[in-house]
């Protein structure tokens, strides 16, 4: 087998794994709170600069960085929620997108003002992992382990925990969730508090690969975006799955034809697709 | 006394006559000339070079205003735009500079991909366009403007530089005849990225050096891991990297983790030129590396350039330095100061003293008066623009780019050969990370 092609669909599999986690928090929220966050890649931007700064300008170790970066973010989900979505939840949907762009924004203009510009990285150069003349970088493989890993949990935390019972109680009927003896605002924070928290885990690993700068959340939105509906909106395990289907096609349309290219039939897919299934692959 | 009809009516006019006297020399002294300037202040063009740009008009024009204004008498006043790094904000900027602010000039574009639709708007409008930083040929190529100028080179330029270097120095350097130098160009696809590449490819392949990949990506892409994939099984000797940022820093990141191995790269510019911030992010990784651009003026020696003009460049370094507090000051300073420099000390005062204002009628026709030898601009290319009905239109007939190369925290300028700084270094040294 030609071992380049190989590469390609390791890179492929590496790169699902970082989709697949930046998927999973945005797909948690809407299938829980039914609202869409257009600015959950700026909220993961958010938790890059706060790697950053504690990391590079008060010299505080990666690990504890990045446990300060998922922690602050999930406070930052609840905020969200707390100031931008609950105020709209029961609006249509055209306003509760409306405050999220807003809210889109809002982060990267904050951000360009406080930081500027240019791009920043944190400066760890981490080791490539060389397999039979193949190269697999290490910062990936870490990424795609925790994306991995975080799908797990999260899995686990839904099925296993009572919080988790009540979350999936919310997603499939947040009306009757109520007789139950629920109580649908903690849920929602709960959900927003995870979600965060999934953009905070998801800043510390692509903090490892790319350069921090207030318009990194574009490069990564229609994406993320892209794999939500095509796994259907609000379903995990749909997203994961698509998550895997894009980054190949990416990857594998990439090495046959040209990087250019491999997008377009990425995205012709994804309308082809959405012919076929308009709720999403995975929809039920 | 009696006043007859005659004599109040002499006297009225004579009044009348000094009153309009006064009133012309007072306005003389505060006519201003209002000039739109447009720079991607925000989004991923910004840290890519057009903030540099930009601080770099602003230097000129800021010097202009302490020696009185143009032509000594009219202060310049800049009404600034930010075009996002986005097309659509680009033209709407631009609309709004021309048709409520009434603004007669726009200076700046850092983007081709802005420049493109621009040039045919402000044309269309008979509005002037000064183009500042944006390089690709086609912004001018067989569309037969008559208000858009752009001092700055452009992109075949820098194709034409890419294979006159490696045929100059294939078979000293790498002990090879060029037709055996194999070459890969990579590019950005918007109209700056295609721009070079075409023209990359074309000059190359006049100079039998084989090409053995071509490809284009999305300067947003998230990843480029297939990309350095292909360019590992094309195995290229030299490659050609035409970028943005930050598909710069992500390519470089993931051919570094991905294996890649090349004899030398070339940048074109853009976030190539910002060497600080690539440092900071690859340190020594990008030394030696070769990048092709207008060149910074402070790399050039000022004795070979018009008197005055070494002062002039000082004082433009200083002023960089003073405003970014970097260490480098990127081409793309030298870019925006350069062409503003030449718009409002070279055109506007001809515009004013030989066609009477500062309309646009009035700037086209100085510019395409303006003779400026070679050595008499601090980026050291002269100026004279190809008149209406050449191909190139609009364009400056005389600028020329140069290859540069990173020496430590520094540029050096490694060709022409007859102005180089420093010997090229070719291929990268074994220590590079990238050593083939």
């Amino acid at each position: 087998m030609d071992i380049f092609l190989v590469e390609a669909i390791i890179n492929g599999i590496l790169l699902g794994g970082v989709l697949a986690l930046l998927a999973l928090g945005l797909n948690l929220i809407f299938g829980v709170i039914d609202v869409v966050w257009i600015a959950y890649a700026d909220i993961v931007m958010c938790g890059m600069y706060v790697i950053y700064v504690l990391y590079t300008h008060y010299d505080v170790p990666l690990l504890f960085a990045c446990l300060a970066g998922i922690a602050g973010m999930a406070a930052f989900g609840v905020a969200v929620h707390l100031l931008i979505i609950a105020p709209v939840l029961n609006s249509a949907p055209i306003n509760q997108l409306l405050a999220t762009g807003g809210l889109l924004f809002f982060l990267q203009s904050f951000a360009t003002l406080l930081f500027g510009t240019d791009f920043r990285n944190i400066g760890v150069r981490l080791p490539v992992v060389e397999v039979a003349s193949i190269y697999i970088s290490f910062a990936r493989l870490i990424a795609f382990l925790f994306g991995l890993i975080g799908a797990v949990a999260l899995y686990l935390f839904l099925k296993r925990t009572y919080i988790g019972t009540a979350i999936r109680a919310v997603a499939q009927d947040r009306d009757i969730v109520g007789l139950m003896g629920i109580d649908q605002r903690r849920i929602y924070l709960a959900t927003s508090a995870i979600g965060g928290a999934l953009a905070g885990l998801a800043a510390c690993l692509l903090v490892l690969q790319y350069d921090v700068h207030p318009f990194i959340g574009n490069t990564f939105g229609p994406v993320i975006f892209m794999i939500c509906v095509l796994g259907g909106l609000g379903n995990m395990i749909g997203g994961f799955v698509a998550s895997f289907i894009i980054s190949q096609i990416i990857a594998i349309g990439g090495y046959y034809s040209n990087t250019e290219l491999s997008y377009v039939l990425a995205f012709t897919m994804f309308i082809i697709l959405m012919f076929v299934r308009p709720r999403g692959l995975f929809a039920r | 006394m009696k006043t007859s009809r005659r004599t109040l009516l002499k006297n009225s006019v004579a009044a009348a006559a000094a009153l309009s006297l006064d009133w012309r020399r007072a306005r003389a002294q505060s006519e201003t000339v209002r000039i739109g300037v447009v720079y991607d202040l925000s989004g991923p063009f910004a840290a890519g070079g057009s903030v540099a740009s930009a601080v770099g008009t602003q230097i000129a024009i800021d010097l202009c205003n302490e020696k009185g204004g143009v032509a000594g008498k009219y202060k310049v006043v800049p009404v600034k735009a930010d075009s996002q790094s986005k097309a659509d904000v680009a033209i709407n900027e631009v609309e709004r500079l021309i048709n409520q602010e009434k603004v007669d000039i726009i200076d700046g574009i850092y983007s081709s991909a802005h420049a493109v639709p621009l040039a045919a708007k402000v044309e269309e409008q008979k509005k002037i366009l000064w183009i500042t930083t944006a390089v690709a040929t086609a912004v001018f190529k067989d569309r037969n403007l008559k208000y858009v100028f752009r001092a700055q080179i452009h992109s075949d330029q820098y194709g034409e530089a890419f294979a006159a270097f490696l045929t100059e120095h294939a078979k000293q350097k790498l002990g090879v005849e060029p037709k055996e130098v194999k070459v890969a160009i990579i590019h950005e696809d918007g109209p700056y990225g295609a721009g070079v590449a075409a023209a990359d490819e074309a000059y190359s392949k006049k100079a039998g050096l084989p090409i053995v990949l071509k490809e284009g990506y999305s300067a947003a892409a998230p990843d480029l891991s297939s990309l350095v994939t292909k360019l590992k099984r094309a195995r290229p000797d030299i490659i050609s990297h035409i970028g943005y940022n930050p598909d710069i820093t992500l390519f470089l990141r993931q051919a570094r983790e991905g294996g890649l191995r090349f004899k030398m790269l070339f940048g074109a510019g853009a976030g190539y030129s910002q060497l600080d911030k690539l440092r900071a992010t690859f340190g020594k990784d990008i030394d030696d590396f070769c990048n092709i651009d207008p060149v910074p003026a402070q790399l050039l020696d000022p004795k070979k350039l018009a008197p005055g003009l070494g002062e002039l460049i000082t004082l433009m370094v200083e002023r960089y330095k003073a405003a970014t507090k970097a260490n480098d000051v990127p081409p793309h300073c030298s870019m925006g100061f350069n062409q503003t420099w030449i718009l409002l000390n070279h055109v506007l005062p001809l515009a004013k003293e030989k066609y009477g204002g500062f309309d646009p009628e009035a700037v086209r026709k100085a510019a395409l008066d303006v003779d400026i030898p070679p050595g008499g601009t601090i980026q050291g290319y002269g100026v004279k623009f190809f008149p209406p009905g050449t191909p190139l239109s609009g364009q400056n007939a005389r600028s020329t780019p140069v290859v540069m190369q990173n020496a430590g925290e520094h540029i050096a300028v490694v060709w022409p050969t007859n102005i180089r700084t420093q010997e090229p270094v070719l291929p990268l040294p074994k220590s590079s990370v990238y050593a083939l």
